[in-house]
């Protein structure tokens, strides 16, 4: 396909307006396939403004006179207002910019081209395979073992290809298991808490369907679980589903672990909002917002309408009873919701934040969200298509990445100093997972990421960030290790709308980003003069 | 799973301590504490212990404790007996607002026989008393008599308290200096000492800063014409541009719309101070109606009529009763259990926010008219000492760094609160039983709530940390220091509190560090203008709701502690720096030009710290 088709025009006189903290640009615009660029072809200001077309979530377009003003909303919730000279200029570019930013073909996305000076292609790729999570596993245990059954996808096409499953079930077993699992996504280990040897398992729903159907393998699979943790260990299922969601499920032949399949196992309905509904409540919110116009006298009941602080809430009471069940009543925790590849990773992420201190490291954290988002097969392509903004209806699109970033913000606010890195990581990944020159977020599976040669042909995530320049805007400088679980409060009152997201550019920035370059400097500088000492 | 309800709290201490200002413990103890036995009650010099009980104390958290209660004349302090919980808690007795007994002697029910007791910080407490042998009866009286002195015929612990303090508290204020810190007087502003037996209004301090051109007699006549005779003086003047903040209580208009030549002269003689000015600007921080209202007791506002050069704004600030309902309401939502299902929508309910924004919102526009060198401004609401109070220190804070300070914020309060007549006694109610009062509000919390949203936002710009708020709360009601005692300069020159009690500031300044905030930039000319959106004020959680263990911010020694390093640290880098350089100027001719030579990066650590 040849992006020039889609240009209909190239240049035109345009200014830029970006919210009412930076100066208007003014310039010469121009479309290209991937980016808009603005330059202000003046001596004085030689930079380049440049905005990734991926990025642009809606685009409206009005013209008056003999010009016009396209108004673009981005997915990082940024509100971009171009005013252009030339009716028939303005038509096309937004029509140019309609096009481009929403192609549907990863491999002609721009990842596949962006080739940044000194990086290396395929140079962080082979950071977090699952192998080297296994290791790490095998180290504090042997009731465990690396299965590689899903070498080529064909049992289960969301999972990786290697998976972490008890020693005592071959592979035929696990097999049969995935055939009782929707999608295929048999019990496998999220997290093993070294501390006390009690497992977090996730998978998706059984299919148990009218019939109750039962099979054996998989019953089987986890009194593996139980056996391998320790003699007469119990288990809980956490079932992000109400049970009369669960039981309907049936209908459509999924279900939930009958009691009596599993000894040892007690089931647990904590209900998570999920899909659309999920999505609208993100979409209020941005909505609320960005709505300056409004008598702010209701401002927090229409906060508390929005229902995101609620499901903040419910995402973290979740994990934290995830964490407890093990952490403190020493019992092996499986989640699963339908598909597991939403809530479910939620859950079992943030209950590791909780409870692992190696996952609160800048490492760690990086590696948890390549195992428990990216290579546990979030649909991330089809969940982050559309932000908050798009006309279009919403088909798959649901911010349950956002709403694990918004409670892992949270938990930072509470513990200030338990995570190596800030909130500059958290709104670096919010932006790269909608739109990204990175491949990391593409597609949404491995075996996908696969078909499409990911791994070779673009540039991680990881290895942009990182890079020794970001590296001020990403760490705590506060940071410092705690070998303890943190337990969040998870009441309202301890809850915050996560102003450095939703309101990043209606506020100005700059007090909070002083405070954070002051205590940068605080910290360099005396390790500086401890070194020069 | 057992504990699975509870689990988020999980992390919480089954019961933490209640204690609201340790410091003193220890600062005592070096005196040498007195003992009871085994047990240590803490002790400040001058307080005795009057008597002790078993009671067993109903926690709202955690249920009943057994515990034994010790009533000194300063505090109630309680220690459980129990051996799985470690609770202390160490109250002022001035916190207390009412004790109620709760039963009566036939009262069926485990615990249903004791006595409740208000707090005015946010909480109650309750214990429950053996029915048998009039024990409720002694408690009951003897805490009445210590809590409520002033019924008693008894003195505040502050003319009791013997503490010692290597600094003293009460020097940090003088009115000479922190005006002639303010360039003043000088050609168009003058010092006058008018008021110096507190004649001209008994409300105002001694010493007032008025225009040159207004004489004594002229000062005289316009207090015959403003509420209580509180006339417009001078609070602050810009450096640059001097443009001033003037404060006063509303014109004696009444229903007739009575003039006075006097002060309208008076206001554009104020005008004229700064030659180039057509208007001054009067700020009526009140709601409209509520001005219009005031008429029909003698009061109102300056009229366009009367007033050519003046151009006035109401503020729509409430009165006193207002925010006493709305702080009410708060507590309501937050003690003993906080709203779960609706918080959001509760706290709105209670309107807190709404009256921080508008206090806020107007304290903005009396800096922005005075810095922007558009005009000058008068502060005015009915009496001059609560809202106006409010807007003339807020305004003040935003305009001038000096504030930000430790000493800055404390010569800030003496001055535009505690010497301008705020009426501290009125509005807390020391050591007075009559907890209905309707002169009760909490003004002074809610600008201290104001002081930390701007705090929030400015992470950089105040040298005072949380705590040091907190502890200026906690003294604000405790009656341990003179600092808040009566309700103007003339009281309390009468009753000689400088002399017969301790300043608060004398416990703070001489350990400030743990004040400190370690992320604090001295900028010398910036003005801060907080976001006043609903968006970005937050309900202050560790000041309302800290008794509640739930909601309790995590780890906060920890973070402290952090800091503290941080401060350390800042400290030990500033004096190797000063050595650097002190090294660096011995080879001055060698100076070398490149980036990082410590000669180059003075400037921009001088800015920085």
């Amino acid at each position: 396909m040849e992006f020039s088709e889609l240009i209909r025009t190239g240049r035109a006189q345009a200014e830029l307006l970006r919210g009412p903290e930076a100066p208007p640009l003014r310039g010469t615009l121009c479309v290209t396939s991937h980016h808009l660029l603005l330059s202000p072809g003046t001596e004085a200001s030689p930079d380049l403004w440049l905005l990734l077309l991926r990025s642009v979530d809606s685009i409206e377009k009005r013209v008056a006179g003999d010009s016009g003003t396209i108004t673009l909303r981005c997915k990082d919730l940024r509100v971009l207002q171009l005013d252009i000279e030339g009716v028939e200029a303005t038509l096309d570019i937004a029509r140019s910019i309609e096009a481009l930013s929403s192609l549907e073909s990863v491999i002609t996305s721009f990842p596949f081209f962006y080739r940044p000076k000194g990086l290396r292609l395929g140079d962080a790729w082979h950071f977090h395979p699952p192998e080297r999570y296994y290791q790490r596993v095998a180290r504090e245990t042997n009731a465990w073992r690396l299965s590689e059954v899903n070498e080529d996808f064909s049992l289960c096409p969301s999972y990786p290809r290697a998976l972490i499953v008890p020693h005592s079930v071959d592979d035929q077993a696990l097999a049969r298991s995935a055939g009782f699992r929707q999608g295929g996504r048999f019990p496998v280990l999220s997290y093993h808490h070294a501390r006390n040897g009690t497992a977090l398992l996730r998978s998706s729903q059984p299919l148990t369907g009218p019939q109750k159907r039962r099979c054996a393998e998989d019953e089987e699979l986890l009194r593996a679980v139980l056996v391998g943790a320790r003699p007469g260990a119990r288990g809980f299922i956490i079932d992000t589903r109400s049970a009369q969601a669960a039981k309907q499920a049936r209908m459509t032949g999924g279900g939930t672990e009958a009691k009596a399949a599993y000894p040892g196992w007690k089931r647990l309905h904590r209900p998570l909002e999920r899909g659309r509904p999920l999505q609208e409540s993100f979409v209020r919110l941005v909505e609320a917002c960005g709505d300056l116009e409004q008598s702010m006298d209701r401002w927090l009941s229409r906060l508390e309408g929005c229902r995101w602080l609620a499901h903040v809430k419910e995402a973290l009471s979740t994990a934290c009873l995830a964490a407890q069940g093990m952490e403190r009543e020493g019992a092996c925790i499986l989640v699963h919701g339908a598909e597991g590849t939403d809530s479910t990773l939620l859950v079992t992420s943030l209950a590791q934040l909780i409870l692992d201190p190696l996952s609160r490291t800048m490492d760690g954290f990086q590696e948890l969200v390549e195992r428990e988002w990216i290579q546990a097969g979030h649909p991330f392509q089809l969940r982050c298509a559309h932000s908050a903004f798009s006309h279009a209806r919403p088909k798959h699109e649901a911010p349950t990445f956002l709403l694990f970033l918004d409670c892992v913000w949270q938990l930072g606010r509470q513990f200030p100093l338990s995570l190596e890195f800030g909130e500059g990581l958290l709104l670096a990944l919010f932006e790269h997972a909608y739109a990204s020159p990175f491949g990391s977020f593409l597609c949404n599976s491995e075996k996908e990421r696969g078909l499409c040669e990911v791994r070779t042909r673009t540039h991680s995530l990881w290895s942009g960030l990182n890079q020794p320049k970001e590296q001020r805007k990403l760490r705590n400088p506060l940071y410092a290790l705690n070998p303890l679980a943190i337990w969040p409060s998870v009441e309202p009152q301890s809850l915050r709308l996560w102003q450095g997201l939703f309101l990043r550019w209606t506020r100005p920035p700059e007090p909070s980003e002083t405070a954070w370059e002051k205590v940068w400097q605080i910290v360099t500088d005396s390790e500086k003069t401890e070194g020069s000492a | 799973m057992v504990g699975v309800s509870s689990m988020a709290s999980a992390s919480a201490p089954k019961c933490n301590s209640h204690t609201s200002e340790n410091e003193p413990v220890k600062s005592t103890s070096q005196d040498g504490v007195n003992c009871d036995l085994n047990e240590t009650v803490p002790r400040l010099p001058g307080e005795t212990l009057i008597t002790d009980k078993e009671v067993i104390y109903i926690c709202p958290f955690n249920g009943p404790i057994k515990g034994r209660v010790y009533i000194t004349n300063y505090r109630l302090y309680l220690r459980s007996l129990e051996t799985d919980s470690t609770l202390i808690f160490d109250v002022p007795l001035g916190v207390i607002s009412r004790i109620e007994k709760m039963g009566g002697a036939t009262s069926r029910g485990e615990n249903s026989y004791g006595l409740d007791i208000t707090c005015k910080d946010m909480r109650n407490l309750r214990f429950a008393l053996k029915q048998e042998g009039h024990s409720r009866r002694d408690m009951f009286e003897i805490l009445t008599r210590y809590a409520f002195p002033l019924a008693h015929s008894l003195p505040l612990f502050a003319f009791l308290n013997e503490e010692k303090f290597n600094v003293d508290g009460w020097m940090v204020y003088n009115p000479v200096e922190e005006y002639r810190r303010q360039g003043l007087p000088n050609h168009q502003w003058r010092i006058t000492f008018i008021n110096k037996c507190y004649e001209l209004c008994e409300t105002y301090p001694a010493l007032l800063v008025v225009p040159y051109r207004a004489s004594d007699d002229d000062l005289r006549r316009v207090a015959a014409f403003r509420s209580r005779n509180r006339i417009p003086v001078l609070s602050w003047i810009h450096p640059e541009n001097k443009m001033v903040i003037v404060r006063c209580s509303q014109p004696l208009v009444g229903m007739s719309g009575k003039r006075n030549k006097d002060d309208e002269k008076y206001l554009d003689v104020i005008r004229e101070t700064n030659r180039q000015l057509s208007k001054l600007t009067i700020y009526d921080a009140r709601p409209s109606v509520n001005a219009v209202a005031n008429k029909a007791t003698g009061g109102g506002y300056e009229s366009d009529d009367a007033y050519h050069n003046a151009e006035l704004f109401f503020l729509d600030i409430h009165n006193i009763h207002v925010m006493r309902e709305s702080l009410k309401k708060v507590k309501d939502i937050v003690y003993p259990n906080v709203e779960e299902s609706h918080w959001l929508s509760s706290l709105e309910s209670t309107h807190w926010l709404e009256h921080i924004k508008l206090v806020l919102t107007g304290a903005i526009q009396v800096a922005d008219k005075v810095s922007s060198g558009k005009s000058s401004v008068l502060v005015h609401c009915s009496d001059g000492w609560d809202r106006t109070a409010q807007l003339t220190s807020l305004a003040m804070l935003m305009l001038d760094s000096f504030y930000r300070s430790i000493e800055g914020f404390e010569i800030l309060v003496q001055k535009e609160w505690i010497s301008f007549g705020h009426k501290f006694a009125s509005r807390i109610g020391h050591g007075d039983k009559n907890h209905a009062d309707a002169d009760r509000s909490p003004i002074f919390l809610q600008f201290v709530d104001c002081v930390w949203q701007m705090s929030k936002q400015f992470p950089t710009a105040f040298e005072f940390n949380e705590r040091f708020l907190i502890t200026i709360l906690d003294h604000l009601y405790s009656c341990r220091f003179g600092t808040f005692l009566l309700n103007c300069e003339s009281a309390r020159e009468k009753q000689k509190v400088t002399e017969r009690t301790v300043s608060l500031w004398s416990l703070i300044n001489s350990n400030k560090e743990k004040f400190k905030n370690p992320f604090y930039t001295k900028e010398i000319n910036r003005v801060l203008y907080p976001v006043a959106s609903m968006r970005h004020l937050e309900l202050w959680v560790n000041y309302y709701i800290r008794w509640n263990p739930r909601i309790k911010q995590q780890q906060p020694n920890a973070v402290e502690q952090r800091y503290m390093e941080l401060l350390a640290l800042r400290d030990d880098y500033i004096k190797r720096l000063e050595e650097l350089q002190l090294a660096n100027s011995s080879k001055v001719s060698s100076a070398s030009t490149s980036p990082s030579s410590p000669s180059q990066m003075m400037p921009h650590v001088q800015t920085h710290f």
